[in-house]
């Protein structure tokens, strides 16, 4: 148990969002600067299968092995905030596959490395190659 | 404790790779690695020989097998994310890790509010499931809810909503024994009885709690009861100016939890708990040694928290929240807090996506950074009793033990029916040899100074598992004497995870260190 009153969550969820807000695309600006207006935004909702029912299958397995921690409230994008202009890992444009495969093998940082038993080295390159796609326009 | 000898787990790999498969048996370098406890005080420890990821009970029994044949300790785990306690690292260096992960069904019972679990099934997963059925129950997740819903009852996790005792929601158990017998705990145990989790004790000695931070049997299956989604949610969230503001909190959230007009249980938290996920401690100060008031006083101001906080909520219809809120207003209106912000939800609004919800998260782990690199926590989380006075007593004892050792206080002290548990974040810089050193030490001083109070620990790191079980010391140790006997009549080799909770067979005593 973390022991993280509501108080510190809905903090840590309003800086977060600021977080964001200095760095993601206009149209994020004005959902953020409109929710602000109305007092405290709220966290944002996890991200799981479920909530994209089209995805495809580097998609699919990114939502199901990595979004916990690199969605929109997660402890990776949190602290990646603290480090990189864009923190959502399926917004950056500098990803290698080579690079993701090696940060989630080995770990990076406060990221402890993910074991094979977690997700194989096939399941990885899946999610390797999503997140080292070339961005359509807009992302 | 020394090592088994790795030769031992080598040799078994390909047998295991006969039964799962080569591409589940995971045995390299970086394997192993990937296995180690990531918050480990000392790195050199707990290391694993490797690991063995089954998908069914019939591969479990099968590398049960091949395990007491060459007596080999195996280390379950369900998603081993047990961060704090030693993740998913075996106490035993050398063992194998059962690797439980690929292990996810999930099945609900809607009309009950159950559901029947496998022990790979995250708190993502089920709230992922819930959600696709439309939230018509809530769960209730743990600070880190990266990992399995089964594991962390398993190890009596807790949560924030009325169902955050979750090891009390346990409701029946298929365990594989280490002699390869499967066994269903409860109502389970009568072949095809529609009501396994619907009632707990079966007929004679319930056998559930049995398999909960022990190491008698692989859990394979675990019922669990869901909260029924609630009408309405409503609470406050209180803040107080000084330290010793503790001890009539304390004195008046009990009788309010006891009397059930507070079904959740509340958790008391000092002021470092926003800054240390929020921030690193670089931004405060450069100092070493325990945080100044001065620095306590920087913190306060920015979050606007008072040295302890507590956050409040109702669960369930609106009349009664409604009417229980007065309660509640009144009560700790008495009190005179710094600070009393009211919230409100019914159904058919937005929904926060907060604990309080249940909504799975993972940020708080962001304090592993509070001290701007690799960091962690451990845990150290004595049992009290309801009391104003003991509580603030062990907040001022403990707290003068972290300003001696240079350590940043966060604390938290959380409500059970009859007790309170005094959680402790020790938060690690892995960077900081020198720091490391003293972790050690502290956390001997901390368990030493709760036992002189008559205190004992509820859930605690590999590395403190036997001192802790030592604690726990009437009548010479009798109790530990009874989990041996258990221990020797259920698995004399020491197959299952051998040392958890303090529990070797005699065969192994010789382990102990």
């Amino acid at each position: 148990m973390t022991g993280m009153g509501v108080g510190a969550m809905r903090r840590a969820g309003i800086l977060i969002l600021l977080g964001f807000s200095a760095c993601s695309s206009g149209a994020d600006n004005k959902a953020v600067a409109t929710e602000q207006s109305k007092g405290p935004p709220p966290m944002p909702a996890p991200e799981t299968i479920s909530s994209r029912p089209n995805a495809g299958p580097g998609e699919r397995l990114y939502l199901d092995k990595c979004a916990m921690c690199h969605g929109p409230a997660g402890m990776g994008t949190g602290l990646l905030t603290r480090r990189m202009e864009q923190p959502l890992l399926e917004k950056r444009t500098d990803l290698t596959s080579e690079f993701v495969m090696q940060a989630a093998r080995m770990g990076i940082g406060n990221m402890p490395a993910i074991p094979r038993g977690e997700a194989s080295d096939v399941e990885l390159k899946q999610i390797a190659d999503y997140l080292s796609a070339e961005k359509e326009s807009g992302q | 404790m020394q090592p088994l000898d790795p030769a031992i787990a080598a040799a078994a790999r390909q047998a295991f790779a006969a039964i799962v498969g080569v591409d589940h048996v995971f045995f390299n370098e970086e394997d192993q690695l990937s296995y180690q406890d990531k918050f480990a005080v000392d790195d050199a420890l707990h290391h694993p020989a490797g690991a063995v990821a089954p998908a069914t009970v019939e591969e479990i029994r099968a590398i049960l097998k091949v395990a007491r044949e060459r007596k080999l300790p195996l280390w379950p785990i369900s998603r081993g994310k047990n961060l704090g306690y030693g993740g998913s690292a075996p106490l035993l260096a050398g063992s194998v890790i059962l690797d439980l992960s690929r292990m996810r069904k999930i099945d609900y019972d809607e009309a009950n509010g159950t559901v029947l679990l496998e022990p790979g099934v995250s708190f993502y997963d089920l709230y992922d499931f819930l959600k696709s059925k439309g939230m018509k129950h809530w769960l209730s997740v743990p600070g880190n809810s990266w990992g399995s819903v089964l594991g962390n009852a398993l190890d009596r996790g807790v949560g924030y909503t009325p169902y955050g005792e979750h090891t009390t929601k346990i409701c029946g158990i298929e365990a594989v024994m280490a002699d390869g017998m499967v066994v269903r705990t409860g109502m389970g145990a009568l072949d095809g009885a529609p009501t396994w989790q619907l009632y707990k004790f079966g007929f004679g000695p319930s056998w559930d709690q049995m398999f909960v931070q022990s190491n008698f049997g692989i859990v394979t299956k675990m019922g669990l009861w869901l909260m029924p989604a609630p009408e309405s949610l409503m609470g406050m969230d209180i803040e107080f100016e000084r330290p010793e503001d503790l001890g009539p909190l304390v004195d008046a959230l009990a009788p309010l939890r006891r009397e059930g007009l507070l079904q959740q249980s509340p958790t008391i938290g000092n002021w470092l708990r926003a800054a240390a996920t929020l921030t690193t401690r670089g931004e405060w100060t450069d100092k070493p040694g325990a945080l100044s008031d001065e620095v306590i006083a920087a913190i306060r101001k920015k979050f606007n928290v008072g040295w302890w906080g507590v956050s409040l909520r109702l669960y369930g219809r609106e009349d009664m929240n409604k009417a229980a809120y007065a309660v509640l207003e009144r009560e700790m209106g008495k009190l005179k807090p710094m600070s009393l912000r009211p919230t409100t939800w019914k159904t058919g609004e937005p929904i926060e996506a907060t604990g309080w919800t249940g909504t799975p998260l993972t940020f708080p782990m962001q304090n592993a950074n509070w001290h701007g690199g690799r960091g962690g926590h451990i845990g150290f989380s004595p049992i009290l009793p309801q009391s104003g006075k003991a509580a603030l007593a062990q907040f001022q004892r403990t707290y003068a033990c972290y300003k001696e050792f240079g350590m940043d206080y966060q604390a938290s002290f959380a409500f059970g029916e009859r007790h309170l548990i005094n959680v402790n974040a020790v938060l690690l810089d892995k960077d900081d040899p020198a720091m490391m050193k003293r972790v050690d030490p502290f956390l001997k001083r901390l368990i030493a100074d709760a036992k002189a109070q008559g205190y004992g620990e509820y859930r605690t790191h590999l590395d403190y598992m036997d001192a802790v079980a030592d604690t726990y010391d009437f009548n010479g140790g009798a109790l530990a004497k009874l989990n041996r006997t258990v221990k020797d009549a259920l698995d004399p080799q020491g197959i299952i995870a051998p040392g958890k909770s303090g529990i070797w067979p005699t065969s192994m005593m010789g382990a102990k260190a």
